[in-house]
């Protein structure tokens, strides 16, 4: 054995280290920074097609409003009075096509961090390092957050320059506030694929549990609208809850409850990693 | 100083079946302790417990004197681990991970990871995707070794390289203990054991069966010698000297195997005359498996 001075001289020098959440979410970020631009641009782009879509299509669907059903519709949005571009991205994109779509992202993040992390047997060796499992799930709700408000944001940049090139007057402000609305919406499903990433073990059931809940969320939302059997059920969807936030209705309630779900949940994950044995 | 790795009844069972029973073991610090069993004999299990990636069922265990279940960040800040199967991201290159996992230790001097890199003849740069199986192990060795860990934990740690490469590997062990390091090596390998390690814990079926000094694990190692006489001779004083055991004889060639007393054998020989004399070492292997007579 050499002398402890000796021992001393050969030691690496240690820095203050950063936490580890931060460390993991930043690399976690990184790794990602490809796929989730190809969501910030699918999704921009789709909400460009849309409001370029707007001069051509509202006239249209507004003389078909008036002679649809009640029912109809109710399920185009109760439209009343002109259809405006708020009304159109709200009914086609911001309260359809995102929250069916971009909570997809969330979960996928949330179930590999755990249960997909053993199955690709990374874990170990992630675990080797002074890593607190608690900061596992930390960094994976980091990344999710982050990630999900990069794609927004360029979600938002991309439908805000396709406005003045379609002639279509869309407040930047409104369609922040209602991008905004969806962040925590979309991070619910998130934290909820976590939570499963870590009890279930099994990435498929990660997925699955939360993609479930989301879809039969958005069916009694839209059956909600047009059959009255199905009416007193949609206070269980959480599409209901969104309210119309690009139409200045933002749903502050939802926003804090749905952040207070995210918590209470991340808190269950981190308690029921902490308890459990890690899979070989 | 306390003990690099400690157990007291430590047991993990997985529903009926047991992963490790009652274990009770001692590694000293700075010593290169081997941890050997065949596989599913629990060896990955006790390693797994060490670093609380498994929780024990019942009894205890501490790390460089830390509790493994109430101080498992500060074991794991102080410990390089190797597992026996792990996997790596396939677009990640070993140089991103090295330094990932340095921010993770809070290490900037990364000069004796890219020595370890270089000794390992490993690529830092292209895709662990694109690494073959042993250049994958080569990754994970470095990782485990890049932070001058206080004690490694390596599981089966040579599958996968190369003999010209896993002789660089025990040079690297042997560095390691030389600086006072502690290396607690899982193999089922009895040949790298037996050249780097000083102490051995043998595991069966989930129990511990020995603890033994190399040394004495080779002293249990019996010669085979085999003797062809110009004539027929008589095998029976052979058989009553002390030591021998398996005699067997056939035309003129006599068999038998000898412990340490090779040079009474040898004189009695010499009573008649010879015309081949064949003394062979046996392996480790078959010392080990004197510990399963179950499976000899």
């Amino acid at each position: 054995m050499t002398s402890s001075a000796g021992k001393r001289d050969r030691e690496p020098r240690l820095l203050k280290r950063r936490p580890a959440w931060l460390v993991l979410a930043t690399e976690q970020f990184g790794r990602r920074v490809r796929s989730t631009a190809v969501w910030g641009i699918a999704l921009g782009a789709l909400g460009a097609l849309y409001v370029a879509l707007y001069p051509s299509m509202s006239g249209l669907l507004e003389q078909y409003l008036q002679q649809a059903s009640e029912n109809m519709q109710q399920f185009f949005g109760g439209q009343q009075g002109p259809l405006t571009i708020e009304r159109w991205l709200e009914i086609e994109f911001i309260g359809s096509i995102i929250p069916i779509a971009l909570p997809f992202l969330a979960m996928n993040i949330g179930a590999r961090a755990v249960a997909g992390a053993e199955e690709r047997k990374t874990l170990d060796l992630l675990l080797s390092n002074p890593v607190p499992r608690r900061d596992v799930v930390l960094a994976a709700l980091v990344n999710m957050a982050g990630t999900l408000a990069t794609v927004l944001v360029c979600t938002w940049v991309l439908t805000i320059i396709a406005a003045p090139a379609a002639g279509v007057a869309l407040p930047p402000g409104r369609l922040a506030w209602g991008l905004l609305a969806l962040w925590p919406f979309c991070l619910f499903f998130g934290a909820l694929a976590l939570l499963c990433s870590t009890l279930f073990r099994r990435s498929f059931l990660a997925l699955a549990v939360p993609g479930v809940v989301l879809v039969a969320m958005y069916v009694v939302a839209q059956l909600a609208q047009a059959s009255r059997v199905v009416e007193p059920l949609r206070v269980l969807s959480l599409f209901y809850h969104l309210g119309r936030p690009l139409e200045g209705e933002f749903p502050w309630l939802t926003t804090l409850g749905l952040l207070v779900a995210v918590a209470a949940m991340t808190a269950a994950a981190v308690a029921g990693f902490a308890r459990r044995d890690i899979q070989t | 100083m306390p003990a690099a790795v400690l157990t007291y009844g430590l047991t993990k069972r997985y529903g009926r079946r047991t992963g490790i029973e009652s274990l009770d073991l001692e590694v000293r610090p700075g010593e290169v302790f081997g941890f050997i069993g065949p596989n599913g004999a629990g060896k990955t299990t006790t390693i797994r417990l060490l670093l609380d990636l498994l929780h024990p069922t019942s009894g205890k265990a501490q790390v460089l004197g830390h509790d493994t279940r109430t101080h498992s960040v500060l074991i794991r800040h102080k410990t390089g681990y190797l597992p026996g199967e792990f996997g790596l991201d396939p677009r990640v290159t070993a140089r991103r991970l090295v330094t990932h996992f340095a921010r993770l230790r809070g290490l900037t001097d990364l000069k004796y990871a890219f020595t370890l890199a270089q000794r390992l003849e490993l690529d830092l740069d292209l895709p662990c995707g694109r690494q073959s199986r042993g250049n994958r192990q080569k990754v994970g060795l470095l990782l485990a070794l890049f932070h001058r860990p206080e004690l490694a934990v390596l599981d089966e740690p040579t599958t996968g390289l190369d003999p010209l490469m896993q002789e660089t590997f025990l040079q690297i062990v042997r560095e390691a203990q030389q600086e006072g390091r502690t290396v607690f090596l899982s193999s089922h390998i009895l040949s790298e054991v037996e050249r780097v390690c000083e102490r051995v814990a043998i595991v069966k079926q989930g129990r511990l069966v020995a603890v033994e000094t190399m040394q004495s694990l080779r002293e249990r190692r019996r010669r085979r010698v085999m003797v062809t006489f110009a004539e027929p001779i008589d095998p029976t004083p052979f058989a009553m000297l002390p030591t021998v055991s398996d005699v067997r004889y056939e035309g003129s060639t006599l068999w038998l195997r000898v412990g340490d007393g090779i040079d009474a054998v040898v004189k009695l020989a010499a009573q008649h005359t010879v015309n081949e004399l064949v003394v062979e070492q046996p392996s480790l292997d078959e010392v080990f498996m004197t510990y399963y007579p179950a499976q000899a």
